[in-house]
């Protein structure tokens, strides 16, 4: 046989083979397209995406195939909004309704989108295995997308409830199901985390964030005279504050120290928030299985810190191009809009110049995000695999058959979609 | 096709996959002139694939990963050699390595999308009023009514504060009596005079600014701030004249038909994408401004020719709009929902008549109406 097929044959294991240029080149494109089209490319921009990632990504020496297309997440999107309209505007009528049906349609709205959004999730799921071919056979995904939606909504009330303890728990049951029902070709899928570990590695990071919080609430509660305040606010008369401070002398100091501990809650969130996509994220991986081949990952907790840390970077230097670059737009929108009497026109263009800016560094910051933060932790997730059992890859079955889009299109028209 | 046309390789070993299992075959593909033979070491032949019907798929850019197109089964056929991949290339013609197909469908998606936008602009602009004009009036009673009272549970919460000892409506005292019947008297002669399809209720209310409201189904609040404002009944008859303009037009419906076909335009077939948001909420802003715009203009020249009917003094509106609106509004004007108090005191005065006028209420009468929130 030839040198390179041979050479191929020989590899095991996972690779990751994409160019970081390449990528940089297609997202930046994709960006300025988006602007040009008003966000119909984004279709496009996401098949691309996954078609760079899919084929760059080998298994054992073969590499993924996405066949997905953009006309059919354009078929499934449409679908989605053909579906949504009708609901939305049974909602809008509910709402001029006046007895309780109007009062209830508020939170009912929010339940029932709630529930279709992670419908939606599953179902964009479906999709997105279907669409991934390997060695010649597809992946597929069976269950059921409403028994799913369910379970998360009531799994995402409880970790509300819980402020976030039992968020590793949701994590864990929520891809036993998925994986449960994951197929390649005859090859079934299976979740081997356990919600437990996740929980051990996270406590240290839920406590680290909510001790300040802890705090300043333990205080309020101590200091406050919570009848005093009650009095304070109730009484008619202009000078709350005053009355306030009457009735609980350290009032004042207190709202300080509040505010002190929840800024120090939000700056640890933002600084251990690395940490934590490195913990889920290696968890996650070393838990997945299909039939007798075995993931384990030891993603770099380190390497992380740096994609996050390039991100910094970078975004501080668009920060400054953006800064410079608005000097001459403010110029030209006071040129615009100064001076006493101004035409609608020249209205219009300084509006239009200055929301311009706006979907700039909103594009800008994302695209850097994609192209740092989450191009690196595709890479570094692949490149962190060692996979046992590869074997089994030798005798798999074709079975399952391609779904439709329109768990995509509902997932983007709810603003839930994923990659 | 002459022989020196011939592909100068023929030949070349591959990568197979048959579809039916994730089985890996070492191959040999050969290039025959109807179309591409894959054959595995015992000489079996594999696949048989015409050029025509054989599709490039997704895979890295050193390998050329062959389909058949629209086929259920998945086999895939991988050249790792440079120069046979071109061979093939050459002879499909759905093999597209140079990227044209792609770039020919991203021009397209360009090109659209801008008619696209150009097209919902001016339907935004100029069709979504119109269906709203036309749509208003066959809204029936009824569902104008419980409209109107769904805005109107919402204005009242919004504007009752509470915090004012007397109630939040008046004409409602002992001593306010004669100021509810004052102002009864004025609405009567308007309403008359104007022939609507359904009853006003008119109310005056305890808020400080110098304002009035119109909302679906006839409700009219006045502000008890107009009233102290107003310098005679005629000022006050000229406001209330406008709103009945806001409800003979129906433009609480119409208002409430603009917003959602705009939310459908905007929203739902547009602007998911970072930013996008930012881009929906000026587009629909300026647009509903520039509808209520109109709508302000139209409810002025209806109280113009209203009060003109009912011989009042058409100029008390402009005078009172003078008062209320002062020389020059601050912040830009696409995002006015008035016209310019300029422009609309000009228009009014156009319309007015120069012949005698009857006021409409007697001095006594106006002292009264001066004090319909007395209690």
């Amino acid at each position: 046989m030839t040198v390179e097929a041979s050479q191929t044959a020989s590899a095991t294991g996972v690779r990751f083979l994409g160019a970081r240029k390449a990528y940089w080149r297609l997202l930046s494109r994709g960006a300025v397209l988006l602007m040009v089209t008003l966000g119909i490319y984004r279709f496009w921009l996401t098949t691309d995406v996954r078609r760079f990632l899919w084929a760059n990504t080998e298994i054992a020496g073969e590499s993924l195939e996405y066949n997905g297309t953009p006309v059919e997440l354009l078929i499934g999107f449409l679908a989605a909004v053909a579906i949504l309209i009708p609901v939305y505007a049974a909602f809008f009528l509910a709402a001029l309704d006046l007895g309780t049906l109007g009062e209830l349609s508020g939170l009912l709205g929010i339940a029932l989108l709630g529930l279709a959004g992670q419908y939606a999730i599953f179902r964009a799921r479906r999709y997105r295995l279907t669409r991934t071919v390997f060695r010649g056979l597809r992946f597929h995904q069976e269950g059921s997308a409403w028994l799913y939606a369910v379970r998360a909504v009531l799994w995402w009330t409880l970790t509300a409830l819980t402020a976030g303890l039992a968020y590793p728990f949701q994590r864990a049951s929520l891809e036993r199901y998925k994986m449960r029902h994951t197929y390649y070709g005859d090859l079934a899928g299976r979740f081997a985390g356990a919600g437990w570990r996740l929980f051990l590695r996270g406590l240290p990071l839920w406590l680290l964030v909510m001790a300040p919080l802890a705090l300043a609430i333990g205080t309020f509660a101590e200091v406050v005279d919570w009848q005093a305040l009650a009095d304070a606010l109730s009484a008619e008369s202009d000078d709350v504050m005053a009355r306030i401070e009457q009735g609980n002398p350290g009032f004042a100091a207190v709202i300080v120290f509040a505010v002190l501990m929840a800024g120090t809650s939000v700056l640890l969130a933002v600084l251990l928030f690395p940490a934590y996509r490195a913990i889920a994220m290696r968890w996650w991986l070393s838990g997945l299985r299909f039939g007798g081949i075995e993931v384990y990952s030891r993603l770099s907790m380190l390497r992380v810190y740096g994609a996050f840390l390039r991100f910094v970077g970078l975004a501080l230097l668009f920060s400054l191009a953006l800064v410079i670059a608005s000097g001459p737009a403010l110029f030209v929108v006071g040129l615009l809009t100064g001076g006493g009497e101004t035409s609608l026109a020249a209205e219009i263009a300084a509006a239009a110049v200055l929301l311009g800016g706006y979907v700039t560094a909103a594009l800008g910051f994302s695209t850097l995000y994609r192209a740092t933060v989450g191009y690196a932790l595709w890479q570094l997730s692949m490149e962190s695999l060692q996979v046992s059992g590869l074997t089994a890859l030798d005798n798999v079955a074709a079975k399952g058959q391609p779904s439709s889009a329109l768990g995509e299109g509902l997932a983007d028209a709810l603003h839930v979609s994923g990659y | 096709m002459s022989t020196t046309d011939l592909p100068t390789m023929t030949s070349g070993p591959g990568v197979f996959f048959d579809g039916r299992s994730s089985m890996r075959h070492d191959v040999h593909v050969r290039l025959e002139p109807s179309g591409l033979q894959v054959t595995d070491d015992a000489g079996r032949v594999l696949a048989d694939w015409p050029y025509d019907e054989i599709d490039e798929l997704n895979a890295p850019a050193h390998v050329l990963r062959l389909g058949r197109r629209n086929d259920p089964v998945l086999a895939r056929l991988e050249v790792f050699d440079a120069p046979f991949a071109h061979e093939i290339d050459l002879l499909a013609r759905h093999v597209d390595r140079t990227g044209a197909i792609h770039r020919r469908q991203r021009h397209a998606v360009i090109g659209w999308t801008i008619v696209a936008t150009v097209a919902l602009i001016a339907v935004s602009y100029w069709g979504v009023p119109a269906i709203a004009d036309r749509l208003a009036p066959v809204v029936p009673l009824g569902v104008e009514r419980r409209m109107g009272d769904a805005v109107n549970m919402q204005v009242r919460n919004q504007l009752d504060t509470h915090n004012a000892g007397a109630g939040f409506e008046c004409g409602n005292g002992a001593n306010e009596t004669a100021g509810r019947a004052a102002l009864d008297k004025v609405v009567k002669r308007l309403e008359s005079a104007a022939s609507l399809r359904l009853p006003l209720r008119s109310t005056v209310i305890r808020r400080p600014e110098a304002n009035a409201l119109a909302l679906p189904g006839g409700q009219i609040y006045i502000f008890r701030g107009l009233i102290e404002k107003a310098d005679n009944a005629d000022e006050v008859a000229g406001v209330i004249a406008h709103e009945i303009g806001h409800v003979a037009n129906r433009d609480g419906t119409k208002g409430v038909l603009q917003g959602a076909g705009l939310s459908f335009l905007f929203g739902m077939l547009l602007g998911d994408f970072v930013g996008g948001g930012a881009v929906v909420l000026a587009a629909r802003t300026v647009l509903q401004s520039s509808y209520s715009r109109e709508a302000e203009s139209a409810a002025d020249r209806y109280a113009a020719e209203l009060m003109k009917k009912t011989q009042g003094d058409t100029r008390a509106l402009a005078t009172m709009l003078d008062k209320i609106g002062g020389a020059t509004e601050p912040g830009m004007k696409i995002l006015l929902d008035h016209p310019e108090t300029k422009a609309r005191i000009a228009a009014i005065n156009r319309i007015a008549a120069n012949g005698p006028t009857v006021p409409f209420l007697s001095p006594a009468e106006w002292a009264a109406l001066k004090r319909i929130c007395a209690g």
